[in-house]
């Protein structure tokens, strides 16, 4: 092929890609912004005649028992389940840190026995698919009294996603040289101190890509707050979404409201953090 | 400060067996700069790092002062270290990297303060103490680091290759700024290089390390004109000292060496002050000539029938390499009003009082 048809054709794979990825948002912005009739009108209409707002005050204030399409929202309840996804994950980020921020240096750094058995067990959980621990991991959060709690999902989301911190960051300490902590070493540091004072502000940003990779997992996280929630105590925005479906009528306008309200705070943080996240997967941060 | 740091057959062996420092025993006499030099992979950075405390000693005694440290962390040993690759803090200021050892060993903040200006105005680093290391050259985080091993006030200097990131002028520089900042410190200081230039420009005593053994240890001179193997005298010295393998006979009472279709007769000082080398009489010997030993000459007792292979100008005086019959081709400096080309015949001749001789098996000099 030739260079310019190569181009084209790239060109023509990205557009696909974008489309692809774009699209469910287009339509769900321009969902939430119509009416339900209009939703319903045939033929659809990208753009709706008279853009309004009523499905996001809708969400927000409650229906008040107004028949709206069979989807009955009350006031309060959408905004608690976004208060509930925010403390999931940024506490589960906040703990898994401290976790894998260790671990990745103690696996990259430390001459100690079994540690390289100990890292393959560790990053061959990635593989394990969460289905197939899900019946003993419900009864085990059963026994201890932990389904719907927020504690009980952070301490799954702890143990689910620390391999992966804990991988990402590894490969980080293990590019980083050694020499800043050695001279802190010298300087007077106990290995602790070194870790505190050097090491982590010299992984910094790879810190702050391994975080924003996080929240964004727990915030898209689906089956298991399904699984492990109930009520609105530890409820969190995508179980939450799913009630605003009907029994046998869906008010489209609301559920797109809410699915556009619950992209938000992600696509802030991931178009903030972008070039640092895609360095980190690339491995070059 | 008058601490010594003292290596007492110190030997390390890595997990899996590699032998990389073997019995080294050297001691650092206080205010001295030794410099420890090999080439790559001679085990001279391993001994560093274990004067530092950064590897565990396998077997053997290091004394800084009069401590034993052997087993003490990095922190309670009392010493400086400069790094190849600066090894700054990026996160904080030149301030804060200058001060930090200060810091950590809980001196007043007024008084680290005080050294940390009084070293930077020393390395003229005034104007830069507000800055983070990417905001800077090479050369100035090189100073940077020298900075803050001197505010410690260490009682010994170790330093890892300091010049090896540095361009070729930068690095001349560094060379005479690093001696007259340890001149004014005082501190035993313990070098690290791959350069035999750095090692015979700045070393008060240089030492040669070869796959984890010492080979010598003397003054710049003292390697250069007395050099104890043929490893020796073919590291120190640029460009290398030729060694070519030679016939020792003994003519009328004369010593003679020949190679290709050269024949030099060895003058009875040389033969007088080794007494060995009548005894190779008859035998191979490995003959060392430094190129700076030639010099051009109508005709007599240099080499004959030398052919010039490659002539390299320095501007301030010219290296010539030679064919003269045997395997390797010679290397010769001579002085820049010389005129050779190549393919050209030359007559050279030899500084026979400086002629070397190590036996062709071990390579130990002939004495």
């Amino acid at each position: 092929m030739t260079s310019t048809g190569w181009r084209v054709a790239k060109l023509v794979a990205v557009l696909m890609i974008v489309l692809w990825s774009v699209a469910p948002i287009v339509l769900g912005v321009s969902t939430s912004i119509s009416t339900q009739r209009e939703v319903n009108a045939a033929p659809e209409r990208l753009v709706p005649h008279a853009p309004t707002l009523k499905a996001y005050r809708n969400l927000l204030e409650g229906t008040n028992n107004q028949r709206a399409g069979g989807t009955v929202t009350e006031s309060g309840t959408f905004l608690r389940s976004l208060r509930n996804s925010t403390v999931l994950a940024l506490v589960s980020t906040a703990v898994i840190l401290v976790f894998a921020t260790m671990a990745a240096y103690a696996f990259g750094r430390l001459r100690f026995r079994f540690g390289g058995a100990l890292f393959a067990l560790l990053v061959g959980t990635l593989v394990v698919p969460i289905f197939v621990v899900v019946i003993a991991l419900f009864k085990l959060m059963a026994e201890t009294h932990l389904i719907d709690t927020k504690r009980g999902l952070v301490a799954v989301f702890v143990a689910t996603l620390t391999p992966l911190a804990t991988w990402l960051l590894y490969t980080q300490v293990r590019e980083m040289p050694t020499e800043p902590e050695e001279a802190a070493l010298i300087d007077g540091c106990r290995r602790w101190q070194a870790f505190v004072r050097v090491v982590i502000p010299q992984m910094s940003s790879g810190i702050a890509a391994v975080a924003a990779i996080l929240v964004l997992s727990v915030w898209g996280e689906f089956l298991i707050p399904l699984l492990l929630t109930s009520t609105m105590t530890a409820k969190p925005v995508t179980v939450q979404i799913t009630e605003y479906v009907g029994k046998y009528t869906t008010n489209y306008p609301i559920l797109a409201a809410a699915g556009v309200l619950a992209l938000i705070p992600p696509a802030l943080l991931a178009l903030a953090l972008n070039k640092r996240i895609t360095g980190m997967l690339a491995g070059s941060s | 400060m008058s601490g010594t740091i003292s290596l007492e057959s110190v030997t390390k062996r890595f997990p899996g067996g590699v032998l990389a420092v073997d019995d080294l025993s050297l001691e650092v006499e206080p205010g001295e700069f030794l410099v420890l030099v090999g080439p790559s992979g001679c085990g001279k950075t391993t001994a560093l790092r274990m004067v530092a405390g950064l590897e565990p000693v396998t077997s053997g005694e290091i004394r800084i002062g009069d401590r034993v440290v052997t087993r003490l962390p990095p922190r309670d040993r009392d010493i400086a270290m400069v790094f190849q690759n600066y090894a700054l803090y990026a996160h904080m200021s030149v301030r804060a990297n200058m001060g930090f050892g200060l810091k950590m060993s809980r001196v007043p903040k007024q008084e680290i303060r005080r050294r940390v200006d009084e070293a930077a105005a020393m390395l003229g680093l005034t104007d830069l103490l507000n800055r983070k290391p990417r905001q800077l050259s090479g050369g100035q985080r090189q100073r940077v680091a020298m900075g803050r091993a001197i505010v410690r006030e260490p009682a010994a200097f170790l330093m890892d290759e300091p010049l090896s990131n540095l361009d070729a002028k930068l690095r001349v520089e560094m060379r005479g700024e690093i001696i007259r900042v340890q001149r004014r410190i005082a501190a035993p200081t313990l070098y690290v290089t791959h350069d035999q230039t750095e090692a015979m420009t700045m070393g008060d005593r240089v030492a040669i390390l070869r796959d984890g053994v010492l080979q010598q240890l003397g003054t710049p001179d003292e390697v250069y004109d007395r050099p104890v193997n043929s490893f020796v005298a073919g590291f120190i010295g640029s460009p290398a000292m030729n060694l070519l393998p030679a016939d020792l006979s003994d003519k009328h009472g004369d010593l003679v060496v020949s190679f290709g279709t050269t024949q030099l007769t060895v003058p009875p000082r040389v033969t007088e002050s080794r007494p060995g080398l009548a005894g190779y009489a008859g035998r191979k010997v490995t003959l060392g000539i430094r190129p700076e030993d030639f010099a051009a000459a109508e005709r007599g007792d240099g080499l004959a029938n030398v052919t010039v292979d490659r002539v390299e100008s320095l501007g301030s005086e010219l290296v010539v390499y030679l064919d003269a019959g045997v395997e390797t081709p010679l290397t010769v400096r001579l002085e820049r009003r010389v005129e050779l080309e190549a393919g050209q015949d030359a007559q050279l001749a030899v500084d026979l009082n400086r002629l070397y001789f190590f036996d062709p098996e071990s390579g130990t000099a002939i004495g």
